[in-house]
């Protein structure tokens, strides 16, 4: 008997896992139809609630698995694992003389004035660091062969040690791999089971304790990520999907189950990563190229830059205290969520952060047990948020008891309730705006030329003002802030970076040179494409040089004509890296040579993506969606003053809402301040911008 | 007057002076030509007010502090304020008139004008890897001395005063670019301070900043209120690398309710070595002593050394006088430091740490035989953090006064005719105890195809750093040299081609008896090679 015949698998699905939640999104490109799971994350594995969602997703709609044609994935597992300390047994092989180097790291203690201040352990126990005779010059040349006994001997110290996993790290393998290759070939030998790494493929770069400390994570990391997908791969099978999932990698790129295998170094942002991909294609759609992310949960806050639709690259990172050489999205993570905790210090200053109340117990007026007031809880007793109920009436709020709260911090520094409240977010919002500055201006970019786009559940209610503290126009609050993350891997295509060290002048000579290694960057990018089925015409390419002065250390990234590397590519990277210069530092120095020092190729496979679709304009007065007033004390306005408040839900596109005012949804809460309007645009997004004066 | 400020706003204006001196920071490693500022981030910057007290500083060397703080003082000394334009730039490091602690840390100072007159100064300083290979009996041999003298005027650059000072470099060509780099620093630190000033108002602003520094002074108050009222003396004598006999040095810490006192009354004559100390210095040491002892996020102001007082005799190593020498300052300086922690040690024992490394600093130069150019390379380094009251000490770090980083081995052997052949922490060198010091380094550098000349200073050659409450003092620091190499003479040598000497450093003192220590850390320590199987039998007694 036959069965009725099927469209050929087509849906696409996104997963977010976040330590409270699991979000779920399916797309049908069929038909458009975008739909929302959200469960409780399963923390002892959580590709029990991804499986779970998707498999609800999926008869919900009718559909099975083998309708799925894509899944992406933002992953923590990396994260939790590095933050908890449940890293593999790793060992490590290293040039003789430099076993320590991870364990030295740069010889800083993490702070200056705390005498009980810990470093954080290495990956690798002294006793794995294994050393082997070799060594390699600064000019890739050989000064000692690698001794392959002495490895073999050392291999087997490790194998008896019970190691899971072994990094490789070799001084200078950077530039000349042979004896780390020669290294992992010998070492597959004898340990065949365990995860194998080695510096030249996971962080090729200069400066051995960055790259060394890369090395050992991954390696730590690898048995962790092989066991989490392999969890996840069979379930996913078991529910009929065949296509194995893309993970989002720490720089906003996509990467297939076997790259994360390989190099779980790249995933340590991956949740976040989503959420500021998410960005940039709802800001493409809206026009808006230019965008500050503020993601804005219960314990912490992401902030990163978009430019000209395009995120920015971090370029020095350290995650949870460990320096990470890999390509990472600039962001950048503050101490400051809706459940931060406010106090008075000793010298009678009122501090916000970092210290969270998180989701459990909570705020005071979750009614949890918690007596310290925090940001949710200065918000409900202004009347900002809901002073009843949250998410929709599913959780009640106790205002009296934030009151309470707040009125003893109150005491002590001699302000009134309402003023001290009011305090606890300007402390916050400072906070938070030091670290937007940390990502803008400190990079040069004024925060003044970008539309802040506020997501995360806190995002929306603290938004208006961040944005008026760093002078901020616009601010953009997407329709669904709580999921952005889950919707970003619908919404992206597939990306991802290669990368050549290269140490020439910005000169004629160069050329043939720059020209070979870009050719060897495009090819690898071809195979990539062909392994991920992209046809040819959605393939897209993008090149980048790092430069500097001759003298430098620290590089800047420019962008590289496409076609042949000849006098006017030159030229161009020239004017580039002048410009970006003068940008940063205030001069350029003519008379000095300019050097390149790394290659970079970006390549895209385009993808069908979730259509965000364009809503007609309202038909309704925006008066329909007018729930009632709420009083809430605004500085802006002197003091207690009436808010007209709007359900979300009823709001459709020409709507215009007037500040003061406030716009409650089921996970979120927008603020509109005097001075301020919200406009809704077309994909229902809320617009607040400054009134002309 | 306006009104007093909410403490809100002062807050929120200290957190931003604070991130314009970090980034002031970072623009100059950034841009910096020479590795001791580009990899070793050897360079601070801070903001003070109009009358020359630090309001914020980036905390990167907390020695620094030492000759930022003479800095603005010293020149409105020497210059009539009135003739002080905006876009002047003024440049100095002399330790005796410039306000500066050695001669190779150079300041760049500028004022921020508002409606005509400064509501700021900003400033940062870099130590720069010259004047090298130098004799230290004055500090006429240390290098060329400049008091705070205009290079910029209005905006514009006064090449000859330029033109002397490189010509007085051993490395012109890095230190021109380097000062570029400061001056991007100071020119992005202008024109923050001056958005705020818009922003707020200089009223605000004038009167956030002496509320920051009447709010450290709060905090720093507070904090040592909480430390038992005493006098707590302590008394050591150490070997230095220069001084043919042992130094020694006295302090008596002073608590007096919510006052302290540093006492140096009996620390010796300043002496013909660099191992003297100007009085700027002195303060810096005091400060970071009294930072470690108060809340950690006290703002890093002027406002909390108002809580202190210093007694120290003029014409001793710790308030040198001209012509003192002062390029060594650092040895005496850690010492100092460990000191004070220890003699509190009587009133808050949980809450300092045993003695930690000193600096350990090598110098190479000569020519280079890929470029044709003179070149220098110094690096100091640290060792064995002493022993904390309830746990370790931090294994191969730098200490107290100084925080700067290494120079990584794929940068120093690409850029200098150098390799190096180990780099590595010292076994049984962390002191023994029931909690261990922290342990040293060795570092061993080989000179490829030139002749270096060398030279390695530092520290605990002959006393180690002492341990706590019964806890065993670290390693001893030392030097090696290739087989065949003549000994160093008052630390100076030559490395011939191929040959090479390594840097041993000290290790960290221990806290508490060894034989008191987990016997799981004894073994721990053991497998990693961190003790010998003779020292966890004889000294930790672990019986298997």
């Amino acid at each position: 008997m036959a069965e009725p015949a099927r469209a050929p698998a087509a849906l696409r699905i996104g997963v977010d896992t976040g330590g409270t939640f699991t979000d779920v999104c399916l797309y049908d490109p069929a038909t458009g139809a975008l739909s929302v799971w959200k469960l409780s994350s399963t923390a002892h594995d959580p590709s029990e609630a991804i499986v779970a969602g998707i498999v609800q997703g999926l008869s919900g709609n009718g559909h099975a698995g083998a309708d799925v044609a894509y899944v992406g994935h933002g992953t923590t597992v990396a994260t939790n694992a590095l933050i908890q300390g449940r890293l593999a047994r790793a060992g490590m092989i290293t040039t003789a003389g430099f076993r320590d180097v991870i364990e030295i790291r740069r010889q800083t203690r993490p702070a200056l004035y705390d005498l009980q201040v810990e470093k954080p352990r290495p990956p690798a126990s002294r006793d794995l660091r294994l050393e082997v005779p070799e060594r390699i010059r600064f000019d890739g040349s050989v000064a000692a062969p690698l001794d392959a006994d002495a490895l073999r001997t050392a291999a087997r110290r490790l194998r008896e040690a019970g190691v899971d996993a072994v990094a490789i790290c070799f001084l200078f393998a950077h530039l000349a791999p042979a004896h780390e290759q020669q290294a992992l070939a010998i070492l597959r030998e004898e340990l065949p089971d365990a995860f194998l790494c080695a510096s030249h493929e996971v962080a090729p770069e200069y400066r051995e304790y960055e790259r060394f400390s890369t090395t050992t994570l991954n390696a730590a990391l690898g048995p962790v990520m092989r066991f989490y997908l392999g969890r996840l791969a069979p379930r996913l099978r078991a529910a009929g999907i065949t296509h194995a999932p893309h993970l989002t990698q720490s720089n906003g790129g996509v990467i297939s189950s076997e790259a994360a295998a390989r190099l779980p170094v790249r995933t340590v942002l991956s949740g976040p990563a989503a959420g500021v991909m998410g960005a940039i294609a709802l800001g493409t759609v809206a026009g808006l190229p230019d965008i500050i992310t503020f993601d804005m949960g219960g314990t912490s806050t992401d902030v990163s830059l978009i430019n000209g639709g395009r995120a920015v690259m971090a370029t020095e990172a350290e995650v949870h205290g460990h320096a990470l050489k890999v390509s990472m999205l600039d962001i950048h993570t503050v101490g400051a969520g809706g459940g931060s905790i406010a106090r008075v210090d000793a010298g009678g200053h009122l501090k916000v952060g970092p210290a969270s109340a998180g989701a459990d117990p909570g705020p005071v007026c979750y009614g949890l047990g918690n007596e310290e007031p925090t940001v949710t809880d200065a918000n409900v007793v202004l009347g900002i948020q809901n002073p009843t109920h949250l998410l929709g009436g599913r959780m009640s709020i106790d205002r009296a008891a934030a009151e309470r709260a707040i009125a003893r911090l109150a005491d002590r520094l001699g302000l009134d309730t309402m003023r001290t409240a009011q305090g606890i977010l300007s402390v916050v919002t400072a906070n938070m705006a030091k670290a937007i500055r940390v990502i803008s201006v400190e990079r040069g970019h004024d925060p003044r030329d970008y539309v802040l786009m506020a997501f995360g559940g806190a995002g929306p209610v603290h938004a208006a003002r961040l944005a008026r503290e760093l002078e901020i126009r616009r601010v953009l609050v997407p329709r669904s802030p709580g999921i952005l993350c889950a919707m970003g891997l619908l919404l992206t295509d597939l990306r991802t970076d290669f990368a050549a060290g290269r140490m020439v002048p910005l000169a004629p000579a160069s050329l043939p040179g720059l020209g070979d290694g870009f050719a060897a960057l495009q090819a690898q990018a071809e195979s990539w494409f062909e392994g991920e089925h992209i046809a040819p015409a959605d393939r897209a390419t993008a090149r980048r040089a790092d430069m500097r002065y001759e003298g430098q250390a620290h590089e800047l990234t420019i962008a590289c004509p496409d076609g042949a590397l000849d006098d006017v590519a030159l030229a161009s990277l020239r004017q580039g890296f002048e410009e970006a210069h003068r940008q940063v530092y205030g001069y350029i120095a003519p008379e000095e040579p300019i050097r390149i020092v790394a290659l970079r190729l970006e390549a895209t496979g385009c993808v069908p993506k979730a259509a965000l679709p364009v809503h007609p304009p309202a038909t309704t007065p925006v008066a329909d969606a007018h729930i009632g007033t709420r009083e809430a004390w605004l500085p802006e306005a002197g003091g207690a003053v009436a808010c007209a408040l709007y359900d979300r839900a009823g709001l459709g596109p020409g709507h215009r809402i007037p500040g003061p005012a406030i716009v409650e949804q089921m996970d979120s809460t927008t603020l509109i301040l005097p001075g301020q309007s919200a406009l809704v645009d077309p994909w229902l997004n809320l617009l607040v911008e400054e009134d002309a004066a | 007057m306006t009104a007093r400020l909410d403490p809100i706003t002062v807050e929120v204006i200290g957190s931003a002076l604070s991130t314009i001196v970090e980034q002031m920071g970072k623009a100059i490693i950034r841009a910096a030509y020479s590795a001791n500022i580009k990899e070793r981030r050897d360079c601070s910057a801070a903001i003070f007010d109009p009358e020359g007290r630090v309001i914020a500083q980036a905390e990167q060397i907390p020695f620094h502090l030492g000759s930022l703080l003479g800095i603005t003082t010293e020149t409105l000394k020497r210059v009539d304020p009135a003739g002080i334009a905006p876009g002047d730039v003024f440049i100095g490091n002399d330790a005796h008139t410039g306000g500066g602690t050695h001669l190779n840390d150079i300041v760049f100072l500028e004022p921020v004008f508002i409606g005509g007159g400064i509501v700021a100064w900003v400033a940062n300083l870099a130590h720069h890897t010259d004047f090298v290979d130098r004799g230290h009996a004055h500090i006429f041999q240390e290098g060329l001395r400049i008091p705070p003298i205009r290079l910029y005027r209005a905006g514009h650059l006064q090449q000859d005063v330029m033109d002397l000072v490189l010509l007085n470099c051993q490395v012109p060509h890095e230190r021109v670019n380097d000062f570029r780099a400061q001056m991007a620093a100071n020119r992005l630190g202008v024109q923050r301070v001056e958005a705020l000033h818009a922003r707020y108002g200089s009223a605000v602003m004038r009167q956030a900043g002496a509320m920051l520094l009447d709010y450290s002074e709060r905090k720093a108050r507070a904090g040592i209120a909480a430390i038992p009222d005493g006098r707590y003396v302590f008394r050591h004598a150490f070997d230095t690398s220069l001084w043919p006999e042992l130094l020694e040095l006295a302090v008596a810490v002073e608590v007096q309710g919510e006052a302290i006192t540093f006492d140096f009354t009996g620390c010796p004559p300043q002496n013909r070595t660099g191992m003297n100390m100007v009085l700027t210095a002195l303060q810096a040491i005091v400060y970071y002593v009294v930072k470690t002892l108060i809340d950690a996020d006290t703002p890093a102001n002027s406002g909390f050394h108002r809580a202190v007082r210093i007694v120290a005799p003029p014409g001793t190593v710790v308030n040198a006088l001209p012509p003192a020498a002062v390029y060594s300052r650092h040895e005496v300086a850690q010492r100092l430091a460990d000191m004070m922690l220890s003699a509190l040690a009587q009133a808050i024992p949980d809450r300092v740490i045993a003695a930690s490394t000193g600096i350990t600093v090598m110098t190479t130069s000569g020519m280079h035989p890929r470029t044709g150019r003179f070149y220098a390379y110094n690096e100091s380094m640290g060792g064995g953090m002493g022993a904390r009251a309830a746990k370790d000490g931090l294994d191969g770090v730098h200490m107290h006064l100084t925080n700067s980083a290494n120079i990584p081995v794929e940068a120093l052997e690409s850029e200098y005719p150098l390799m190096v052949e180990a780099y590595e922490l010292v076994q049984d060198s962390g002191g023994p105890g029931r909690f261990r010091g922290g342990m040293a380094i060795r570092r061993k550098v080989a000179a490829v195809d030139h002749d270096a000349t060398v030279n390695l200073g530092g520290p605990n050659n002959i006393v180690p750093a002492w341990g706590l409450d019964g806890g065993l003092p670290g390693g001893l620091a030392h030097i090696e040299l290739a087989e065949g190499m003549p000994a160093l003479r008052q630390r100076n040598g030559v490395i011939g081609a191929g040959q090479w000497a390594a840097a041993v450093t000290s290790g960290g003192g221990g806290y508490g008896d060894p034989r008191l220590r987990d016997r799981d850390l004894v073994r721990r320590d053991l497998r990693e090679e961190r003790i010998s199987p003779r020292a966890a039998r004889k000294i930790y007694g672990l019986e298997e």
